[in-house]
């Protein structure tokens, strides 16, 4: 190396070092600039993507572990634009295959890809089917058209699928009105399905997923959304709601609705009412439930029960002891209470009779007689404490408390007293009336109606329990009662009865008040009766609204409970009184 | 002077061995770099290949839990109340009445009360996690790990 190049070289090595200091002092620069940090940031947004992990929503079994409510897989159909070829192929095959509207999905599949616009939905919840369909498609025109060079060839080029999970019913329309349904958007409406729409979405999770696999991190367990055991038995159901569509045709009525319950746990075991709704096409809801039609009339519902309320008034009498079976009262055919005067349900006389008697015939007077001698305030304090205008608190939606009105209630009249005593000018649901009555069947002591057998969370089965809403009369007042009522369908010969098991009842019959008062024809027929007597192991309320052919409950409502026990006793393996004494004796 | 001189020229190498010996020196030191930069790589080629398997695993998980949820579906469309007793219909089966049926005692029987679809409470432990630190654990935290809490386990055993 001579001179002459030596500091040639050194000036390079001089401008080279400073041109790497440079960029050494550009580089900590730009990382303690102000602007760092945000350029930063926006190199983190580029670095993954957040994603919002849904859980899939809990599941929904009868008591025997049957699905009721699941999920199924449906697909989002959308475009990728910059890989759209013909827009126009698109929009033909969703509106041939999904039915889609060929101007939006046109629309949608010609915008142009941009920064901003790179993706366009065209279709939600497309089924499998529609999807292999669409896909078929797809692959047949890349195969018929692959050598064309034509850029106006058809294509589906660009569809893709996403898959999501949407809420599906087995069962269809069973058990429909206890379960409600769940909306494209995954909210529950009505029943089980928005009373525990929180437990059964569980919570969703947002989580930052890098698309750098060195820096991949340990998803979170985002835990199923708890699953729901039900006290339903799907068989019983099924032949409740058989039974009801049956008593609907047979007696012309409007609707009718059923709830059987066992009155020593509360759970209720079927509760069908009509109209129903396939729940797989829950859109049809406007369709079906016309003029504001309540979707489950077994909670919603309110009116006047009639002649089976007879049974709380006389347990309130007994237990309080103002009257015994066998206290006697002369019918003279009316008896006049707050100025109004109560007649019975065939305006006529039925002279001496005897409390059993008086339930017998179903007697207004005797029966407004007997809230008399009770009193106001003791009488409408059992009807409270029989849960009477309060909500039993049944973990169905849209429950409706009913009315009661109490003395000191501005629109309470004397009146009422006698009204009341036989079921007329009191609201109740049907869940009420079962909940009050379980009393009468289990020694005095009523139960919560209950729908949830257990909850399925994070893998654990959390089992719920029998509870005591209280107890508004004694044991000896409920047995009682139920032999008088057991043998009142006996001397009558009452169609209620069942061969072979004793079962105790009361028959009811209520006109259905207008603005004007009790002016029409129309009637709610309905029937409380529970199982065997010695043992009660079901509890069943029917309920006949404006039925057509007959409007007393003896005739039309009776028959139901019969037809209802005839499945009951075999879908619960319930053998007949003789069989089970010889059972018992043979233990 | 010219014995110190002698001596000195004896054991001085040639500048063609001193040069020699500076690139075998630069050769080693660049050999080094090159397995530590090559053993780096391919750690890291191996760790991505680790990150985007687990990547394409959630995935398929999610796949799975959907396909679980879809055939439970299905499997209770085909079950359901409705097609049972058509099948056992076709079957020549029918709704027996309770004057056909004939009851035995068996002694011990108990009808169960409820359905078990899950463990009852308090029955297992809370799951741990599932991917092991040597996927996601760097070369430096790893001496820091071993420097530190010698006494930890070399290799982390996953739960099944």
């Amino acid at each position: 190396m001579n001179k002459l190049n030596s500091w040639r070289y050194s000036t390079l090595a001089i401008l080279l070092t400073a041109f790497a200091v440079f960029i050494i002092i550009q580089m900590l620069r730009i990382q303690i600039s102000p602007q760092a940090q945000a350029l930063r940031d926006k190199g983190e947004l580029y670095s993954g993507t957040w994603r919002t992990i849904t859980p899939a929503r809990g599941q929904i079994y009868d008591r025997r572990g049957n699905l009721l409510a699941g999920n199924n897989t449906v697909y989002e159909v959308g475009v990728v634009l910059d890989e759209v070829e013909n827009p126009s192929t698109i929009a033909l095959a969703m509106n041939a295959v999904i039915d889609s509207d060929y101007d939006e999905v046109f629309a949608a599949a010609s915008t142009a890809p941009s920064s901003e616009a790179v993706y366009a939905t065209l279709a939600r919840f497309v089924t499998e089917e529609q999807k292999q369909r669409l896909e078929q498609l797809a692959q047949e025109m890349a195969v018929a058209y692959e050598n064309k060079n034509d850029p106006s060839r058809p294509s589906l080029a660009g569809l893709s699928f996403e898959p999501r999970l949407q809420r599906s019913y087995p069962e269809k329309d069973l058990a429909s009105n206890i379960l409600g349904f769940v909306n494209w958007e995954g909210e529950g409406f009505f029943g089980i399905e928005e009373k525990f729409n929180d437990e059964l979405a569980g919570e969703p999770k947002r989580v930052w997923v890098p698309f750098d696999p060195n820096r991949v991190e340990e998803l979170p367990e985002v835990p199923q959304g708890s699953s729901l055991v039900l006290t339903i038995d799907r068989v019983i159901q099924q032949e409740v709601e058989r039974i009801v569509e049956n008593a609907i045709e047979q007696s012309g009525s409007e609707s009718a609705t059923i709830v059987v319950m066992n009155p020593k746990t509360g759970e209720i075991l079927a509760a069908a009412t009509s109209p129903r709704l396939d729940l797989n096409e829950f859109w049809r809801y406007d369709e079906i439930f016309v003029d504001s039609t309540p979707f489950n009339r077994v909670v919603s519902e309110t009116y006047e029960p009639g002649s089976v309320y007879k049974v709380l008034t006389m347990a309130s009498a007994l237990d309080s002891g103002v009257v015994k079976p066998k206290t006697s009262f002369l019918d003279t055919g009316s008896i006049e209470i707050g100025g109004t005067i109560i007649r019975n349900w065939d305006s006529g006389a039925w002279g001496p009779q005897t409390m059993l008697g008086c339930m017998q015939h179903s007697l207004n007077v005797c029966l407004a007689w007997v809230a008399k001698q009770l009193g106001a305030n003791k009488f409408y304090q059992y009807m409270q404490d029989f849960g009477i205008g309060h909500l039993t608190g049944v973990d169905m939606a849209g429950e409706n408390p009913g009315r009661l009105k109490l003395p000191g209630d501005e629109d309470w009249y004397e009146a009422d007293l006698g009204t009341n005593s036989f079921g007329q000018g009191v609201a109740v649901t049907p869940i009420q009336m079962v909940m009050a009555v379980s009393a009468l069947a289990n020694e005095g002591k009523m139960v919560y109606p209950r729908i949830i057998s257990s909850i399925i969370d994070n893998g654990h089965q959390y089992p719920t329990s029998p509870r005591i809403a209280g107890t508004p009369i004694s044991a000896e007042t409920a047995k009682k009662l139920t032999n008088m009522l057991s043998t009142s369908l006996e001397v009558e010969s009452s169609v209620a009865l069942v061969d072979g098991y004793r079962v105790a009842g009361k028959t009811g019959t209520a006109e259905i008040p207008t603005p004007f008062g009790y002016t029409s024809n129309q009637t709610n027929a309905s029937f409380v009766g529970w199982g065997p007597v010695d043992d009660p192991q079901f509890l069943v309320y029917v309920w006949l609204e404006k039925p057509t052919t007959s409007p007393w409950g003896s005739i039309v409502a009776a028959p139901v409970f019969s037809q209802v026990v005839e499945r009951l006793v075999v879908l619960m393996n319930i053998p007949s009184d003789q069989v089970r004494q010889q059972l018992l004796e043979g233990q | 002077m010219y014995r110190v001189q002698s001596i000195t020229q004896a054991y001085s190498q040639a500048p063609w061995r001193k040069q020699l010996q500076w690139i075998g020196l630069f050769m080693l030191v660049l050999i080094l770099l090159a397995m530590v930069a090559g053993i780096y790589l391919s750690v890291s080629a191996r760790a991505s290949t680790a990150g985007r398997e687990i990547q394409i695993m959630y995935r398929q998980m999610e796949d799975v839990s959907r396909n679980i949820e879809d055939l439970e579906t299905q499997l209770a469309f085909m079950l359901s109340n409705t097609e049972m007793e058509k099948r056992a219909e076709e079957l020549g089966f029918y709704p027996i009445e309770s004057e056909e049926i004939f009851y035995i005692l068996v002694p011990g029987y108990a009808d169960p009360k409820q359905v078990i679809l899950a463990e009852p409470p308090g029955s297992s432990l809370p799951s741990s996690p599932t991917i092991s630190p040597e996927y996601t654990q760097s070369l430096f935290d790893w001496l820091s790990e071993r420097v530190f809490y010698p006494a930890s386990p070399l290799v982390w055993e996953v739960e099944p």
